[in-house]
């Protein structure tokens, strides 16, 4: 299934924006925009040089450069009264069937439990489901928890799951992620405390649905009859049986979490998480220097040497799961001529792009499946030698100049490509390819788009167009079964590829599935209809005085804050 | 004299009735007709069958033609329904009830502040005309107009907030007075360009009216200065006034810019949100309720010269007298 929208700022076939699911820089600013980096850039380099206010912080380490780690110090095994995280853009609605950015399902994640969850590694593990199992290929049985209560105290029974899994396939209610359910034949009650789902076909990926990870969170009956379909605004704030509960919530301002003693878990460390909505990122900058805040998620890539420098900060990049790349349209010209891709595939220097505008945080991507997706099976780096092997074009202009010289446009041409104002480093990378095509006679013609505008001109099947696309699910097939399956946005149609996939949403065995997904993505290689870019990253930073064991690209959909520390 | 005033008070009321139509619809047009597609706005670039787009575009009546569209949102508009917010799937009322507060509370802040300094500056810089103490009080205002809001309230927050801790950085805190605590800067970074504007107007307006004659004249009888200064505020009030009113206009404006850099969850912040999301309702909600405010000031700034100038009483009421 595809992502989910990372609102203004996000992950998951989330709405791309740099801050992550929800932020939105406005049109208004757009105009203004340039003057403020100015202006404000040199102001903060002068700030960084002004002794840091930051009470909670010792004076001891100077601001860190980025790492992949949140470890810090030692756990002190202290209670943190207070966890302070600030988040880019804002969030009205609490509840991600409606509004579902990135953010909101990190934030959603610690209040509202699925049947099933993820864990750090990228499995899924069992959640409100004490055990789950896989009876035939198209039949789901979960075994509820009999200890799990609801915050407002009621037991959590399967009458509420099935209204919730209702809720969650309703439109209305779960604009945005009710089609994520389509496959679902039904949902029963199969025995006291037994769930059973049955899928319409055989579907690998149905497995990630009933999880607060991708589609499902489940709340008390009778307050989704008491919201009539507005759970998660301000006036019916979400609730749920996770390990905290919503004690304040003013949309677009800030949401205050409690931790629960009812918990099928037990007591979280944590006693206390405020988020505060902070949207624009200077402000955002500022209120960490005078620490405000112990953790900022989605810090922004052009602003992370800012945040890198300021005392007591450690700046924590991890996988998004993101993929960047092309598109080119199989029946648009002169991109149906497969020379022509090559022609473009040679002269795209991704080493570079990574290297000089990602500042290496990032992935030079060889395929469509990212390799944290395949979590449970491989590790990260493991994948990323397995994907390797999908044959790839080298950087080489000499080559490029033979492919345009053999196809039906040996002079050259012009084409267009957009990219969303919210992701300036797709922008930075066309301008240094379209440098490169310069060379052998392409001209691009690059033009920013707000991204409302951009996901608009996406409907239309541009002939060339950036696909910037966050995984929802851990499945390794989230990405190819779209690129490569019926409907796909090159317009691409290649008889061995769709076999392979037909057999990858059948296959059951990881490895034998992984295995598909590479062989279909080695052929698609052949006829380049897609050209990956980068996997992207996304940074986090945290003060000193917080450390966060197992920082990975899932831990922030995972029981986050379980793993957080006093550190010492 | 009552009735004529209240006819003209009347008509007016009637007037801005049709002219909020008028908006309405127009802007309805805009919205229809500027890029981006509510159900992509939604779903992001995950994978959907264009089906499943059709069906969201379905939900919010997208699929209609335009007339239709319009007609729907209207008629229920004026039994007092705005509908549904699309973003945040609540009720469009109460959102923005929740947000008014603390936009008419930075608004408020913000036109007090540049009234009562901008005008009292204005009067000095005038009577000092082109001495040292005007040429520095003008020079500041130019750069006051001409400083963007957003920026000054970086400059603002890195100065008094960061570096000098006096005040928070963002939020609307607790309770009344720390929620004006928190109020002071965002409202001082909006009052800073209009307080400007209103200087430079209030100069203007003053000088004028001292190179009139009768201030010579008055001057000539041996009037005091501060007879003379009445006389001629007096005079200079109504474009004052009128500058005062065409200011909660360009208020809202501000806000937008402010409320987003202060990360303040107002009407500003709401607007900026709700017009790149296309989520119609919440616009035509807030610029209806925009509109109105800046009617209703206009109607008051009218009335006022009735309070100000006895020329303009006896003409409002001439008139009526004559068509009545």
């Amino acid at each position: 299934m595809a992502g989910m929208d990372a609102a203004a700022q996000g992950s998951g076939g989330h709405r791309p924006d740099h801050r992550g699911a929800y932020s939105r820089r406005g049109l208004f600013r757009a105009a203004a925009t340039g003057v403020t980096i100015l202006s404000v850039s040199a102001l903060l380099e002068a700030c960084g040089a002004a002794p840091s206010t930051r009470p909670d912080r010792s004076s001891g380490s100077s601001g860190s450069a980025g790492t992949s780690s949140a470890d810090v110090g030692t756990d002190t095994g202290k209670e943190i009264d207070v966890l302070r995280v600030s988040l880019p853009g804002s969030l009205s609605n609490l509840y991600p069937g409606q509004e579902s950015g990135i953010l909101n399902y990190y934030v959603a994640g610690i209040c509202m439990e699925g049947l099933v969850g993820v864990d750090t590694s990228g499995r899924i593990v069992p959640a409100l489901a004490e055990s789950f199992e896989r009876t035939s290929p198209k039949t789901y049985v979960y075994t509820l928890r009999s200890d799990a209560r609801f915050h407002d105290g009621s037991p959590v029974t399967a009458d509420d799951v099935l209204h919730s899994i209702e809720m969650a396939r309703d439109a209305k209610v779960s604009p945005s992620t009710a089609s994520y359910w389509a496959d679902l034949d039904k949902a029963v009650k199969s025995g006291d405390n037994e769930i059973t789902l049955t899928t319409k076909t055989v579907d690998e990926a149905f497995a990630w649905l009933p999880s607060n990870a991708d589609a499902l969170w489940i709340a008390p009956k009778a307050a989704w009859e008491r919201s009539k379909g507005g759970l998660g605004t301000a006036q019916s704030p979400i609730i749920g049986s996770g390990p905290y509960r919503v004690t304040d919530f003013a949309p677009d301002s800030h949401v205050e979490f409690t931790r629960v003693d009812t918990w099928w878990g037990g007591l979280p460390k944590v006693a206390k998480i405020r988020f505060e909505f902070i949207a624009d990122d200077n402000t955002r900058l500022l209120a960490w220097r005078a620490g405000k805040a112990d953790m900022s998620l989605n810090v922004p890539p052009a602003q992370a040497h800012q945040w890198e420098s300021a005392a007591a900060t450690r700046v924590v990049y991890a996988p998004d799961r993101s993929y960047t790349g092309l598109t080119f349209n199989l029946t648009a010209k002169p991109f149906d001529d497969v020379h022509v891709r090559r022609a473009i595939a040679h002269a795209v220097n991704r080493d570079a792009i990574v290297k000089n505008i990602l500042r290496g945080r990032g992935q030079v991507a060889t395929a469509l499946s990212t390799p944290e997706q395949f979590g449970g099976l491989w590790t990260p780096e493991e994948a990323t030698g397995r994907l390797a092997a999908v044959p790839q074009y080298e950087y080489d202009l000499e080559k490029a100049k033979q492919e345009l010289a053999r196809s039906s446009v040996p002079g050259g041409f012009t084409a267009a490509l957009s990219y969303p104002n919210t992701g300036p480093q797709l922008g930075t990378a066309a301008l240094a390819f379209a440098a490169d095509l310069k060379k052998i006679g392409i001209t691009l013609d690059i033009k920013e788009l707000p991204i409302e505008q951009w996901l608009a001109e996406l409907n239309e099947f541009p002939p060339l167009s950036f696909m910037w696309y966050f995984n929802t699910a851990g499945d390794p097939g989230e990405l190819p079964s779209w690129f490569l399956g019926e409907g796909n946005p090159a317009k691409y149609d290649n008889a061995q590829v769709k076999a392979a996939m037909g057999k990858v949403s059948t296959e059951s065995d990881p490895a034998k599935r992984a295995a598909l997904l590479i062989e279909a993505q080695t052929a698609q290689a052949a006829d380049l209809a897609y050209l990956p870019l980068w996997w992207g990253q996304a940074a986090t930073a945290f003060g000193d005085a917080v450390g966060m064991r197992d920082f990975t690209s899932y831990t922030l959909l995972a029981n986050w804050p379980a793993l957080l520390y006093a550190a010492k | 004299m009552n009735r004529p005033v209240l006819a003209f008070a009347l008509r007016r009321l009637g007037a801005t009735l049709l002219l909020l139509l008028a908006l309405s619809l127009l802007v309805f047009a805009l919205m229809y007709l500027s890029p981006g597609d509510v159900a992509r706005n939604m779903l992001g670039t995950r994978n959907v069958t264009p089906e499943a787009l059709a069906e969201i575009r379905a939900r919010y009546h997208l699929d209609e033609p335009f007339l239709t569209q319009y007609w729907l949102w209207v008629s229920q508009a004026v039994t007092g329904d705005f509908g549904t917010s699309i973003r945040t799937g609540g009720p469009v009322g109460p959102l923005m009830l929740s947000r008014t507060g603390i936009t008419a509370a930075t608004a408020g802040l913000a036109f007090l502040l540049s009234a009562l300094v901008g005008i009292p500056v204005g009067i000095v810089a005038a009577v000092r005309r082109g001495r040292p103490l005007d040429r520095l009080l003008v020079g500041v205002s130019v750069v006051g107009v001409s400083a963007p809001g957003f920026a000054v309230g970086l400059l603002l927050l890195y100065v008094f907030a960061l570096g000098l801790g006096w005040f928070p950085i963002y939020g609307t805190g607790d309770g009344f007075l720390d929620g004006l605590w928190h109020l002071v800067l965002p409202a001082v970074a909006l009052a800073l360009g209009l307080g400007a504007f209103v200087v430079k107007l209030t100069r203007a307006a003053v000088v004028r009216e001292l190179d009139q004659d009768y201030v010579t004249f008055a001057r000539g009888r041996g009037l005091p200065e501060s007879a003379v200064l009445r006389i001629v505020l007096r005079n200079a009030a109504i474009p004052i006034v009128t500058s005062l009113g065409l200011m909660v206009a360009y208020l809202f404006g501000g806000t937008v810019l402010i409320e987003v850099t202060f990360a303040l969850p107002g009407l500003g912040a709401l607007m900026e949100e709700s017009v790149l999301f296309k989520d119609v309702p919440v616009v035509q909600a807030l610029t209806l309720v925009v509109a109105f405010v800046v009617s209703v000031t206009a109607l008051v700034v009218d009335l006022s010269y009735l309070l100000i100038d006895p020329r303009v009483r006896a003409r409002t009421v001439r008139t009526r007298a004559v068509r009545g």
